[in-house]
């Protein structure tokens, strides 16, 4: 038992983070970010955490250069961080697995999660199944339908999915819902967020978790082109993708850039763009940057991306925005839909709708003058195939 | 003691209803009650709760709105604002102190605002008279549970209950009723921090019938009754017919 948290719990200038957390959970949060502490200093913990990332869920990741979408854009070279390669198909397995693991680690029995697009919660139930820990996730009921092939990979894997109904039944609502579970069963169960947000330590941990990527991909940009590009590029619906890409980064001299779903439209309630619409607030225990009304209520929020439709951005990301050192733009759904094309055709690979708003701005960083880019791929868009259909006609 | 503290959620069944509620609560001889600012993401209530907000919000009962409606109002038991921190945030400590002057508001329980996190705030919205309730779970480790009644301490017998008191959350999970709650942890929480020799208490989350009422009230306690009463108010019940008999 502890009754002070060691971590720094706030992000940048404005403070951002914090542990905004109903008292029953406050001891349950203060003990987790304990265990993470001492499981991250711990050789056998690293360990087990190594030999699974490389044998289940098939680490490292390939970088795979892509000079025919490279040149149809306009760039000199053009790199992606292969997160679609992962078992289970995008880059949440990384933090899924590694809470999954520390959660036996304390004795645990039971996991709770959110999900939103399903890849974070197909991948904590395949680490659940792998690790024999009983999975519930939480899914709104909106996103159940838009990704269906996620919900029956979920149960195939044993896990149990319950819908959620509340609100726009989208990861917000499934957020709640996954809280409220876990302030009933934090006796027995952890909760596996899977976004770096939520109260401390979470944040921390899940990008400690996710920045195997963007280690990984630096050392293979400098292998292969023998040099940094000039910028890394990244989407961010909560900022596990987008944190871990970017994080190993920050020292180098290159631009950083994070994108946000735009939507269909500029007006609150068409987007999910934070940095642009929203204000500093308080939302799912932590202090950042929300989209709200003028009552303090959470606006509803819209993305073709069941990953990105997210009222908040990180607070750690938010932060790093505030504060110059990544920058925040955003594509349109029309834009993510061409992207996706565009890799497809040139490149034979089928991204994520998240990960299409990362590829949707290529065009115009070149217009910007980037020449070499290194873009995280989070994930693989099979999930995404009825929406293709449908939106682009094939 | 207090024999009970009821809560209420503004803008449900409707915000036209309030000052006649609270009306018919003071008349009923209660002390305080507990009144819900409806949040659109309440995480720590239940279903009925989170009916209850939601419809309330749906009939325009925004927080800046509840607080104007409570202005002038003198024939009210002392109120207790329970809330999520958000919408306060958004209004501000200065504004926020403005409009809780000509209320009957004595004190906030903000949900989601562990000590420590808003000092500035929490400080300066005491200082005005509008002090934080402490909240005690079953998770809360008895070191804990001493550190949160000094961080949120008592101003003393000259204070009114809604001032003093602190609430032990009898349950883990969320507002609600549907399972029995065992008070014998309660009882054994109470006799730990040696509370009542020294500040009033109040027990919730999870009581609805007269019997868990009558044991928190044997245990010195005052109960809260929540979920069940919004149910009952909301299908058309009145404040009276609803408290009268758990009195």
């Amino acid at each position: 038992m502890t009754d002070s948290f060691a971590l720094p719990t706030r992000f940048g200038s404005q403070q951002l983070g914090g542990c905004y957390a109903p008292e029953t959970l406050m001891q349950p949060l203060l003990d987790l970010e304990a265990a993470f502490r001492t499981a991250w200093t711990a050789p056998a913990f690293l360990a087990e955490l190594k030999a699974e990332l490389r044998h289940f869920v098939g680490r490292p990741t390939p970088l795979t250069p892509a000079p025919r979408l490279a040149a149809k854009v306009g760039l000199r070279a053009l790199f992606l961080k292969r997160e679609d390669l992962t078992h289970t198909g995008a880059h949440k397995i990384n933090n899924a697995l590694a809470q999954a693991l520390l959660a036996r680690r304390m004795g645990k029995t039971e996991i709770i999660a959110e999900t939103g697009a399903g890849q974070h919660g197909v991948a904590t139930a395949a680490a659940c199944a792998r690790l024999g820990l009983s999975c519930t996730v939480y899914m709104g009921v909106t996103d159940m339908a838009r990704q269906a092939p996620n919900v029956a990979r979920m149960r195939l894997f044993g896990a149990k999915v319950e819908p959620v109904a509340a609100g726009q039944g989208t990861l917000k609502e499934a957020v709640n819902e996954a809280l409220r579970a876990w302030a009933g069963r934090c006796d027995r169960a952890h909760y596996i967020l899977g976004s770096a947000l939520g109260p401390h330590p979470f944040p921390t941990m899940v990008r400690t978790f996710q920045t195997v990527i963007g280690e990984e991909a630096r050392a293979q940009v400098l292998e292969q082109s023998g040099g940094l590009p000039d910028t890394v590029i990244a989407c961010a619906g909560g900022g596990s993708n987008g944190l871990g890409l970017l994080v190993p980064f920050l020292g180098d001299d290159l631009r950083r850039v994070a994108v946000e779903a735009g939507g269909h439209g500029r007006a609150l309630g068409e987007h999910a763009a934070r940095l642009e619409g929203g204000r500093v607030g308080v939302l799912h225990g932590c202090k950042t940057l929300l989209l709200q009304d003028e009552h303090g209520h959470t606006a509803e929020t819209a993305s073709i991306s069941a990953g990105l439709d997210y009222p908040a951005l990180g607070p750690e990301l938010a932060a790093l925005a505030l504060d110059g050192k990544v920058v925040v733009r955003r594509a349109s759904d029309d834009e993510a839909l061409a992207g996706a094309r565009l890799l497809c055709e040139t490149e034979g690979i089928l991204p994520a709708l998240e990960s299409s708003h990362a590829l949707a701005l290529l065009t115009a960083l070149a217009a910007d003058g980037a020449a070499t880019v290194l873009l995280g791929l989070s994930g693989r868009g099979d999930k995404d195939l009825s929406t293709y259909q449908s939106r682009l006609g094939i | 003691m207090n024999p009970l503290l009821p809560f209420i959620m503004a803008g449900d069944p409707s915000l036209e209803a309030l000052p006649r509620l609270l009306a018919e609560a003071k008349a009923l001889g209660l002390e305080a009650i507990e009144l819900g600012l409806p949040h659109s993401d309440p995480i720590a209530d239940g279903p009925v709760l989170q009916a209850a907000a939601h419809r309330a919000i749906a009939r325009g009962a925004t927080p800046v709105r509840i607080l104007e409606v409570l202005a002038g109002i003198t024939d009210s038991p002392d109120l207790i604002l329970f809330t999520y921190l958000n919408p306060l945030l958004q209004i501000g400590a200065e504004r926020l102190k403005t409009l809780l002057a000509p209320t009957p508001v004595k004190a906030l329980l903000v949900v989601d605002l562990p000590f420590g996190e808003e000092p500035a705030f929490e400080r300066d919205l005491r200082a005005a008279g509008y002090p934080m309730v402490p909240l005690l779970a079953p998770t809360t480790t008895l070191e804990r549970a001493r550190q949160v009644l000094a961080e949120r301490p008592d101003p003393g017998p000259s204070a009114p209950f809604a001032q003093r008191f602190a609430y032990l959350v009898a349950r883990l999970g969320v507002t609600g009723t549907g399972q029995s709650t065992d008070l014998a942890p309660v009882q054994k929480r109470m006799s730990e921090l040696g509370i009542l020799a020294t500040r009033p208490l109040a027990v919730g989350f999870g009581l609805s019938d007269a019997a868990s009422l009558a044991a928190v009230r044997a245990m010195g306690a005052t109960p809260v009754i929540g979920s069940a009463l919004v149910r009952e108010l909301a299908g058309g019940r009145s404040l009276s017919a609803c408290l009268a008999p758990l009195l």
